[in-house]
């Protein structure tokens, strides 16, 4: 009897620890979320999706050094599922730009993370995805192939068509839209 | 570029490669510079996704960026708040970082700073991430009036600059590039002193295989963080830089 409650208390704790753990991947989670969809309010819904649904299936965890790579898996199903064939038809919108007037711009790393995340929002979902867990959350190609339910070889070589077409984008060179003309005059 | 050298490229950059994969293609990229060249890219096109998503939208800057706000900034502000209590007023708002430092009473509580029952001053900042130069001259300065103005008007007052891990940078000999400044202060306020950590200066020197040179008017310590301890006990104002 004693050996029960011990073991059950032990299994209490041992997920009330677990569900913290969880709860404490809410910002990695997003920042992923985030990078695939970029938007805000679809991030944040993912996220608390995700989240909602590890919590209910948290038995079903077998490695928890690997939560991080469950947690994503989870999230990338419910992203196919649920997120994506909603927005196949509309395609992917920027919420917040950065805009133009604000001084924050005026840096270089501003127009940098700008560009960045603009060639990146013209990439295929597919090839987001990819290129957000490999270079973003730092996942191994074993653990994307994993999580996005792909062979190894998918894996490497949207990976590197996604490379190829951000550097591409990349390397176009910006035109300023936006230029302010002094009108020259002739005094009067 | 054929197709499978491409993804071994990429393979390459991302570590995916065994040591003998590694060697194969270093090899390679001895023969053929283009190919380093390339690796070279991709690895900055690495970089660049990172820096574009280490902060979204949704996510504050100070929970996605935890030390990203400018150090000077928070010092700086620190520095008007020790000299707002010592000299009995609040020289202006110490600052909306108040979450962001830890200034701790001589018995490890709260954040208080314990000189204000003092009649000396003495405040250690302990550097622990290698400040960009801008921001190094700012606290500088900040630091500088601070022992000025406590000179002119007869207040004792002892300040201490402790660096430890990547701030260790800050002092030392050959990647410094404040080593005039460091001469010029310490020379002309003997209440000033600079630290180094000696645990710090031995890992580097095993991790770099290099000798590691502190400015000559740094002393030398066996452990920053000992001392920060140290400090804090003994009642001074500890800022985390």
């Amino acid at each position: 009897m004693q050996t029960t409650k011990s073991t059950l208390l032990q299994k209490f704790g041992h997920n009330r620890k677990l569900r913290a753990q969880v709860c404490n991947q809410r910002e990695r989670l997003y920042r992923i979320a985030w990078s695939w969809c970029h938007d805000q309010h679809l991030a944040d819904d993912l996220v608390q999706e995700t989240q909602a649904k590890a919590l209910e299936k948290l038995d079903s965890l077998r490695e928890e050094s690997r939560l991080a790579v469950w947690l994503t898996r989870i999230m990338a199903n419910i992203y196919r599922d649920h997120f994506r064939k909603n927005r196949e038809e509309t395609g992917l919108e920027i919420d917040v730009a950065i805009e133009d007037e604000t001084p924050e711009l005026s840096t270089d790393r501003m127009q940098l993370v700008q560009r960045t995340r603009d060639a990146i929002a013209s990439l295929s979902d597919d090839q987001r995805q990819i290129i957000s867990l490999v270079d973003l959350a730092s996942f191994s190609y074993a653990d994307t192939a994993k999580i996005l339910d792909i062979p190894v070889g998918t894996v490497m070589s949207r990976l590197s068509r996604a490379r190829n077409k951000l550097r591409e984008r990349l390397e176009r060179p910006i035109y300023h839209t936006k230029q302010k003309v002094v009108p020259i005059r002739k005094p009067s | 570029m054929r197709r499978n050298d491409d993804l071994e490229l990429n393979a390459y950059v991302d570590g995916e490669l065994t040591a003998e994969e590694q060697a194969e293609i270093l090899t390679a990229m001895q023969r053929n510079p283009e190919l380093a060249k390339e690796a070279c890219e991709l690895n900055n096109l690495k970089n660049q996704l990172k820096l574009a998503y280490e902060n979204p939208p949704g996510i504050s800057s100070s929970s996605a960026t935890p030390n990203k706000t400018p150090w000077y900034a928070i010092a700086a502000s620190l520095v008007m708040l020790a000299m707002g209590l010592a000299g009995g007023f609040w020289m202006g708002t110490p600052a909306n970082h108040s979450d962001r430092f830890v200034m701790l009473d001589a018995d490890g509580r709260g954040q208080a700073p314990s000189t204000i029952d003092s009649p000396e001053t003495r405040i250690v900042f302990h550097l622990t991430s290698d400040p960009e130069d801008v921001a190094a001259e700012e606290l500088l300065d900040d630091i500088e009036d601070m022992l000025s103005s406590y000179k002119k008007d007869g207040n004792p007052l002892r300040v201490e600059i402790v660096s430890h891990g990547k701030g260790l940078s800050f002092m030392r000999e050959r990647l410094s590039h404040h080593k005039a400044r460091i001469h010029e202060l310490a020379t002309t306020y003997k209440n000033l002193t600079f630290v180094a950590c000696k645990n710090t200066i031995d890992r580097l020197q095993v991790e770099q295989g290099v000798e590691i040179k502190i400015v000559p008017e740094a002393e030398v310590i066996d452990s920053g963080v000992s001392h920060v301890v140290k400090r804090q006990k003994e009642g001074w104002s500890y800022i985390r830089v």
